[in-house]
């Protein structure tokens, strides 16, 4: 591939006879054919024209004087190594002896002499086909492998057993290779400083040379194979530039917000101000006029958070703050921070708990973020003594956490693009409704990043329904479900506080809530009740014979004492004194008794 | 009782300045050492003595975090809680912001009306801690 010569329609031929006459006619011949005739008279200096006039074919006779054919042909197929010279051998001899004995020697082809002519051509023409497609071939193995040089990412190509099979020129500077040095055959792991199976599973990493600072560079790869070998080729494409733009980005939009924030706190202010009293009464047009100018200022504001908010989401530049957490505590505080707003639009707020324990992995303040948009949303959609509810429900594997508004619920065409970026019901709508147009956006792009989902739906008769669900952090379906029912709300935290170590713990307030569950997942494995007055345990314990089997159910009651329980062939604890230890004991007695 | 009555604000808009007036020195009836720069606050920190100080964070020259140290030095600000001022609320900022260790940070734009029920809860939060 060294020297490639470009496709030409002679050949050039080195005719090398140490007979005159023979030479000449041979000469003679291939001239008439077209083609470039070069003479040697003895196989020595066959050799060394051989490295002056690179000819293409060598037609060579067998018998010389000194060097004589066969040497001449085995010294080419040793030192003639940049490109295929095909040696036809020529003999006058008898018997195919000699013949056998060149080719084997490395010689391509054989003519007999005197040569014929037309013999001469057709093979002339043949080699001259061959050496064609060996220079196209050479030519495109060329130019692949310019590009594959030449291209900006770092190609770094290894067999089945990780060792490198190829590198391209950016991977050799990454590394630190010198260009000449042979790296075929390297242990990848050596290279690069980790193993292949943690490069591969990320979907950006760290390289450079070792003790030089890590280079961010995304990663992607494909195996592939080559008869019954199998090869990775891995791209890395260095991402230091586009994080040096994604900072400016981050220190121009940081700038952006000081300077939009600074006049809008004077504006704000003195709007603020204004609207106590700070410059005089004011008559009440004027105040409303005012209330406009500060809704609005407040509404640039709250977009000013929101664009800062979206780039760094879609950026994928974020950082969560993922930490398990007891929700419903979370949902109260959102509730809390949305009541003024939620009064000044005179909707009631209600939250309806079901009081039982329930932890997720998520960023508390960005769930607030969430749930503040959900319910600015419900509160700006809904008419005047209207209610928006806050029902937390949970599920065996998620917890779902409704807002749900008497407003007039959603546009079925605005339905499915209410998520996205932008997007506002129409503005024909009745009501002047302010809004940036991301909140929506945001929230979902939040709740997926938590691990959850957020959907809408509209009731029949008008309302709407936000649901944002959640992963449940205690299910991860590890050990047995276990039920509590209690009405007492410390009883009830307390069990479940206990025994969330053994498996998956529920709690209900009362009968109806624990055939709910059971009605959705299934047979609890223990059922922990507590059944309140001495009068209705006896209705409370028929009612829970029928829901299952007595052995697995434990009263925990001061109410009633052990022998009540046995009647009914229920365990018994007492709820005041019982112990962490206790009541684990007599849940896993049950459990293991079951199994 | 010690009264809280003499709040310093270090701020270089000058309309913001005008707010601060209003919210705290009118309407809040605190006695007001308005400063333009964190330069001519520490030539007024000495005669002044506030029990507070609101400080803007980027300021021109020396900026919010490289007045706070400066005016900690001093003895007359020796337990006298420092509020950063601040229109930057991107979360990394802010955390930044509190390696400082200040009493609280407000951030901009603040209510002007709730202002001066904010830095007394501050005052109370943070008065007499060695800084």
């Amino acid at each position: 591939m060294d020297s490639i010569l470009p496709i030409q329609d002679s050949l050039k031929v080195l005719v090398a006879d140490d007979i005159q006459t023979s030479r000449l006619e041979l000469m003679r011949l291939v001239r008439d054919l077209g083609h470039e005739a070069i003479e040697a008279a003895s196989g020595e200096e066959a050799l060394r024209l051989i490295d002056v006039h690179y000819p293409d074919v060598l037609l060579l006779d067998l018998l010389m004087p000194g060097m004589d054919g066969f040497e001449v042909a085995r010294s080419v197929r040793r030192h003639v190594t940049g490109k295929w010279l095909p040696v036809i051998v020529l003999s006058a001899l008898q018997g195919d002896e000699h013949f056998a004995h060149a080719l084997a020697s490395g010689a391509a082809d054989c003519l007999l002499k005197p040569v014929s002519p037309s013999i001469l051509r057709a093979k002339l023409r043949q080699y001259q086909r061959i050496l064609d497609m060996q220079v196209k071939l050479a030519l495109m193995a060329q130019r692949q492998h310019a590009i594959h040089e030449h291209i900006a990412d770092a190609i770094i190509t290894i067999d089945a057993h990780g060792r490198v099979c190829e590198l391209n020129r950016a991977a050799r500077a990454l590394f630190a290779l010198e260009d000449g040095l042979d790296t075929s055959g390297m242990e990848f792991t050596a290279l690069t400083g980790m193993e292949l199976n943690q490069l591969l599973s990320g979907s950006e990493v760290g390289l450079g040379p070792s003790h030089q600072p890590k280079i961010p560079f995304s990663q992607s790869h494909n195996r592939w194979s080559m008869g019954h070998q199998e090869f990775c080729t891995i791209a890395l494409h260095d991402l230091s530039e586009s994080r040096r733009i994604e900072r400016m980005k981050d220190e121009f939009l940081a700038t952006v917000s000081h300077e939009l924030r600074t006049p809008l706190t004077s504006i704000l202010g003195a709007l603020g101000l204004l609207a106590v009293g700070a410059g005089g009464t004011l008559p009440s047009a004027a105040l409303e006029l005012l209330q406009v100018a500060k809704r609005n200022g407040d509404r640039l504001n709250k977009l000013i958070d929101d664009v800062l908010d979206l780039t760094k989401l879609e950026g994928n530049r974020m950082e969560l703050n993922l930490r398990p957490v007891e929700l419903a505590p979370l949902i109260r505080d959102a509730l809390t921070a949305n009541s003024t707003y939620a009064q000044r639009g005179l909707v009631s707020l209600v939250f309806e708990d079901d009081a039982r324990s329930c932890r997720v992995e998520i960023d508390p303040d960005r769930f607030l973020q969430v749930m503040a948009n959900l319910l600015s949303n419900a509160i700006k959609h809904s008419p005047k003594g209207k209610t928006v509810r806050v029902l937390l429900q949970q599920r065996p594997n998620e917890v779902q956490v409704d807002v749900v508004d008497e407003g007039p619920g959603i546009d079925p065409a605005f339905k499915n693009k209410m998520f996205e970026k932008f997007s506002q019901a129409d503005a024909s709508d009745r009501r002047a409704v302010s809004g940036t147009g991301l909140g929506l956006y945001i929230t979902r792009i939040l709740v997926n990043k938590m691990g959850g989902t957020v959907t809408a739906e509209s009731g029949v008769t008008g309302g709407s329904t936000f649901s944002v669900c959640l992963p449940r952090l205690d299910s991860a379906g590890g050990g047995p479900w276990i039920l509590c029912v209690a009405q007492d709300r410390s009883l009830q935290e307390r069990l479940a506080d206990w025994l969330e170590e053994l498996g998956g713990v529920d709690v209900a307030n009362n009968l109806a809530g624990a055939e709910a569950l059971i009605k959705r997942r299934g047979l609890p494995a223990v059922l922990l009740a507590n059944p309140q007055a001495k009068g209705s345990a006896n209705d409370f314990c028929n009612r829970l014979k029928h829901m299952l089997a007595p052995q697995r159910v434990i009263l925990v009651s001061d109410s009633v004492n052990s022998a009540f329980a046995a009647r009914y062939g229920m365990g018994w604890l007492s709820a005041a004194k019982t112990t962490r230890l206790e009541v684990m004991g007599r849940v896993k007695g049950i459990v293991e008794q079951s199994e | 009782m010690e009264l809280f009555e003499r709040v310093m604000c270090i701020e270089d808009d000058p309309d913001i300045r005008t707010i601060l007036d209003f919210s705290l020195g009118r309407m809040g009836g605190f006695k007001l050492s308005l400063c333009e720069s964190g330069l001519q606050a520490l030539e007024c920190v000495e005669s002044f003595k506030p029990q507070m100080v609101l400080l803007d964070v980027m300021m021109p020259g020396m900026s919010g975090p490289e007045t706070l140290p400066k005016l900690r030095e001093l003895s007359v600000m020796q337990g006298v809680p420092i509020v950063f001022l601040t229109a930057k609320a991107m979360q990394d900022e802010l955390a930044a912001l509190l390696e400082l260790a200040p009493t609280g940070i407000i951030v901009k734009p603040f209510d002007p009306v709730l202002l001066p029920q904010s830095i007394r809860e501050f005052w109370e939060a943070g008065r007499g801690q060695s800084s």
